[in-house]
């Protein structure tokens, strides 16, 4: 089953960042609409899995 | 063609009013506005092109894309579990800290301000722990939040802890069932959750959130010093321990919002990196990065760094610790030092002027796409817009020197250049305004933005040092922090700075209606046209009232319960606020708490209580014509009055014109006037001024309209002015009745100046002037002596709309072509099209003044 970590939109925390747990990530989508581009981004842990996640994409 | 004035002929000359731009006179009236918008560069005109405007008309939203989001109110109620067990203003601290830690954080192409405070940039946020009944109506509705069963569950849990169900224990149900019907007064705040405040943004900038972690740090030490010392003393030190919780939540509430803040320089770092791929939005997206790391956890340094700072501090105060309406703070003053390096030092984000006025252009759009989870009831009310968004400009600095500045006058080409609806401009109107700035503040208004609209600068400076007088702790506004003032929404003041503004509406805000306590007080306190209830005293069977004091003084009693009922209901909100709904990160940035170790809604170091009288107009005018045709004259009976209104005049033709054509307010009329003056100081204020409020110091009136003058007028029967039941009521706080001003614009000047503003806290005068005169060549002129003759005669406000009835009809025959019309309602502006039919046509139907050679002369206008 794949996890957050191996998602193209899965980005790691660096260590040095307020809000750093291990294994805590960004997980940062692209979206358009009519109205033009946005980006969205919430915290999720890299162990999650993506089973349920209609986002998910996996890495290159 | 344009229309242009007919010449007048003035001291012996006649005067042409040639266009001042004279290619104008070849634009037909009916499109004027099309030629006015002119964003100042690609990106901003790119920008308001793609805008998700949150407009809402008739109480729904205008974009099809708006919905209610259910982020903020799952991790409100997640937090608020979690922290059970905890001090409530750490609890409070700690659920801004989960919805800012887990919450989504949003970026959009071509911003140069970022930030949104909700999951998706075309949906609004909830706030269950403000008003369950609010929520309860977005569930129900198209915008309902989803999944819509957990929206329902989170809600129910929201039922047993929410401010309205704490508050509603100390009325009696008849009281709770007035207030409720909201047509003598307003509903109260712990019912609604509407909400004003004014953020000390002064902090932020200046100090950075990291200096004020220090700051609480240093205090919970010595405060535990103080606590360990030998020969304990529980009198003297027992109250260190809940100012060290304040604190402690004050640095909780700060951590988390430089994080959420850090968690944005992260986004934008990752998108230029990995998403976009033209080279110089990348670098764009780079310098974000940088600025949103660094504020507002350390001070602003530049421009830029300014306006992504307050925007944070915004969004926190106003949208995602709580809801708040408006945008109240004093914008020039605020950015002056910032934009002296930025533009003129060039020391650190070097630009030029043109720059900064796209940077307010860009903060204009970020404002109108700003949405606000207001109950229907609130968004009825102020049609064709999104919320209030009310900043301020000009007056004087805090050394007495004119506050206008090279950054006031590119915050008002901004808004000339982009207009859109929001933010309203408040301008201070002070002998020492440059003239310079005076002129765009013109321009504007001559565009037909509706705003800035202008307050009285001196008038209502000496007004924050009268209520200063009252402050509990002897710490009111000192004269320097007096000249610091801004609107804290559409009318009334209140002190901005690093302490002592105003953090709730329970100090100050909410209305009564004495148009519907007129009508009651003719039915002895029943209200027979809308709610079929004793909504009111029984003062008394009308019919038996020998002379007309006997009227005046059931309505005063009338006046007085709607009036003690309202501001019991606002002080019995803000004690519970103080225990449950503390905001510990505004609290942090207020000098005043940090000193005292005190959460915001508890400290009140500067009073500034008020109420808004709205309909005041439609019941003055009233009772002028009640006096003159029953009491003076003796034409009709007061039996015969209530039988024509209970018919709403049908069958009674002849009366109701003699009624109609009684002596109206804004004619400086020597009959009514007086009667008008009286009832606005001996009753509107006299009456308010009897109450202390929770700080310590008076209510006073704020006379106003917003759409509430339409909403109310719905709501009230036919009433002796003439007016038909149902139909609108007078559109602003001392403005004449639309229509009734026949006697030119001076008259309606000496009319509202012979009410003493000092009595008033503030009061709304709404005029509308002709287009060809204010864009003739000679429009700065006559407008400018129109303004020094209103200083001069100490009146508090004056707002314009400068469009042509030509240009309107036009926009309700074909809206699609006029989606940049934009008119001034009452304390806000709307874009036109999207205001109801009935709304549009009380606007047509004000009277538009004209300027005749007896006005000009008056004015001492010389051409």
């Amino acid at each position: 089953m794949a996890t957050c970590a191996q998602c193209r939109s899965f980005f790691l925390i660096p260590e040095d960042a307020d809000d750093f747990e291990q294994g805590k990530g960004d997980c940062v989508r692209q979206e358009q609409d009519e109205k033009g581009k946005y980006w969205l981004s919430k915290p999720i842990m890299s162990h999650t899995l993506t089973d349920t996640c209609p986002h998910y994409k996996g890495k290159n | 063609m344009a229309t242009r004035h007919e010449s007048i002929q003035y001291k012996g000359k006649v005067i042409e009013f040639p266009y001042d731009n004279q290619a104008e006179e070849l634009i037909p009236d009916e499109e004027l506005h099309e030629h006015l918008a002119k964003p100042t560069t690609d990106r901003t005109k790119r920008l308001k092109d793609r805008c998700r405007w949150k407009h809402a008309t008739a109480g729904e939203f205008v974009e099809e894309s708006v919905r209610a989001g259910i982020e903020r109110m799952r991790l409100l109620t997640e937090g608020h579990k979690n922290s059970e067990g905890k001090p409530e203003v750490l609890r409070r601290a700690m659920i801004l800290a989960n919805i800012l830690n887990k919450g989504t954080v949003v970026l959009q192409e071509d911003e140069i301000i970022v930030g949104y405070h909700a999951e998706s940039p075309n949906w609004v946020p909830l706030y269950p722990e403000l008003s369950y009944m609010a929520v309860q109506d977005y569930i129900q509705s198209r915008y309902a939040p989803q999944p819509v069963e957990e929206a329902k569950e989170i809600n129910e849990y929201w039922k047993k802890h929410s401010l309205q169900a704490k508050c509603e224990t100390y009325f009696e149900p008849i009281d709770l069932l007035r207030m409720y019907q909201v047509s003598t007064m307003e509903a109260p705040p712990f019912a609604t959750g509407y909400n004003s405040m004014i953020p000390p943004y002064e902090t932020v900038l200046e100090d950075g959130l990291l200096k004020r972690i220090e700051l609480a740090e240093q205090h919970i030490k010595k405060a535990k010093e103080e606590l360990s010392a030998p020969y304990w003393n529980a009198p003297e030190r027992l109250d260190l321990v809940p100012k060290i919780d304040n604190w402690n939540a004050m640095i909780i509430a700060d951590k988390a919002v430089i994080a959420w803040a850090r968690r944005h320089a992260r986004l934008c770092k990752i998108v230029a990196e990995n998403f976009e791929t033209d080279p110089k939005r990348k670098e764009e997206l780079l310098m974000l990065s940088d600025i949103c790391q660094r504020v507002p956890a350390e001070p602003a340094v530049g421009l830029r760094d300014a306006m992504q700072s307050k925007w944070f501090t915004y969004l926190i105060c106003h949208a995602i610790d709580r809801y708040a309406s408006g945008y109240a703070h004093k914008a020039d003053k605020l950015l002056w030092p910032y934009y002296q390096t930025s533009i003129i030092e060039k020391s650190f984000q070097p630009m030029t002027h043109e720059d900064a006025v796209e940077l307010f252009e860009c903060e204009r759009l970020k404002i109108s796409e700003h949405g606000a989870g207001k109950s229907r009831g609130y968004r009825e009310i102020f049609p064709g817009s999104n919320d209030l968004f009310i900043f301020t400009l000009g007056g004087i600095n805090r050394d007495g020197s004119d506050g206008c500045n090279d950054c006031t006058d590119a915050i008002l080409e901004a808004a000339r250049n982009i207009r859109t609806t929001e933010p309203s401009i408040v301008f201070r109107w002070n002998p020492k305004g440059r003239l310079k700035t005076k002129r765009l503040v013109f321009e504007c208004i001559r565009d037909g933005l509706g705003y800035p609209s202008i307050k009285h600068d001196t008038l209502n400076t000496a007004q924050m040092l009268y209520y200063s007088q009252f402050s509990k702790n002897n710490n009111g506004a000192t004269i320097e922090e007096a000249r610091d003032w801004a609107n804290v929404l559409c009318m009334s003041p209140g002190l901005v700075g690093r302490r002592k503004s105003q953090k709730t509406r329970n100090e100050g805000g909410g209305a009564i209606f004495p148009a519907k306590i007129l009508e009651i007080t003719l039915n002895n306190g029943f209200d027979w046209s809308y709610s079929d209830m004793q909504l009111g005293l029984e003062t008394g069977d009308p019919r038996k009232f020998k002379t007309f004091e006997d009227l005046w003084e059931a309505f005063r009693k009338q006046y007085q319960y709607c009036m003690s009922l309202s501001i019991r209901a606002k002080d019995i909100a803000r004690y519970w606020e103080i225990r449950t709904l503390q905001m510990p990160f505004t609290s942090s940035i207020d000098d005043g708490c940090m000193e005292l170790g005190m959460d915001c809604m508890e400290l009140s170091e500067q009073p500034n209580g008020w109420q808004n009288p709205i309909t005041s107009v439609v019941a003055a005018n009233s009772l002028v014509a009640i006096k003159k045709l029953i009491y003076d004259e003796k034409k009709y009976t007061m039996e015969q009055l209530v039988e024509a209104l209970h018919a709403n005049w049908e069958g009674f033709e002849q009366m109701h014109q003699d009624f109609k054509d009684a002596p109206k307010w804004g004619n400086d009329d020597e009959y009514a006037d007086p009667i008008i003056k009286r009832f606005y100081e001996d009753i509107l204020s006299g009456e308010m001024v009897k109450i202390t409020n929770y700080s310590g110091g008076p209510v006073m009136p704020v006379g106003q309209a917003v759409g509430l003058y339409m909403e109310i007028g719905s709501r009230t029967g036919p009433t002796p002015d003439g007016r038909f039941g149902g139909e609108a009521a007078d559109d602003g706080g001392i403005s004449p009745y639309m229509g009734t001003d026949k006697k030119g614009p001076t008259a309606v000047l000496r009319s509202v100046s012979k009410v003493d503003s000092g009595t008033q806290k503030a009061n709304l005068l709404n005029q509308r002037l002709s287009v060809p005169i204010m864009r003739s060549v000679h429009g700065f002129k006559i407008w400018l002596a129109y303004m020094n003759t209103w200083c001069d005669l100490n009146i508090d406000h004056v707002q314009f709309n400068v469009v042509s009835t030509e240009e309107m009809k036009a926009a309700q025959r074909e809206p699609e072509k006029h989606q940049d019309l934009i008119v001034r309602v009452s304390g806000f502006s709307a874009r036109f099209v999207d205001i109801s039919t009935f709304g549009q046509n009380c606007i047509i139907a004000r009277n538009e003044q004209d300027f005749g050679p007896a006005d000009l002369e008056y004015l001492g206008v010389e051409f």
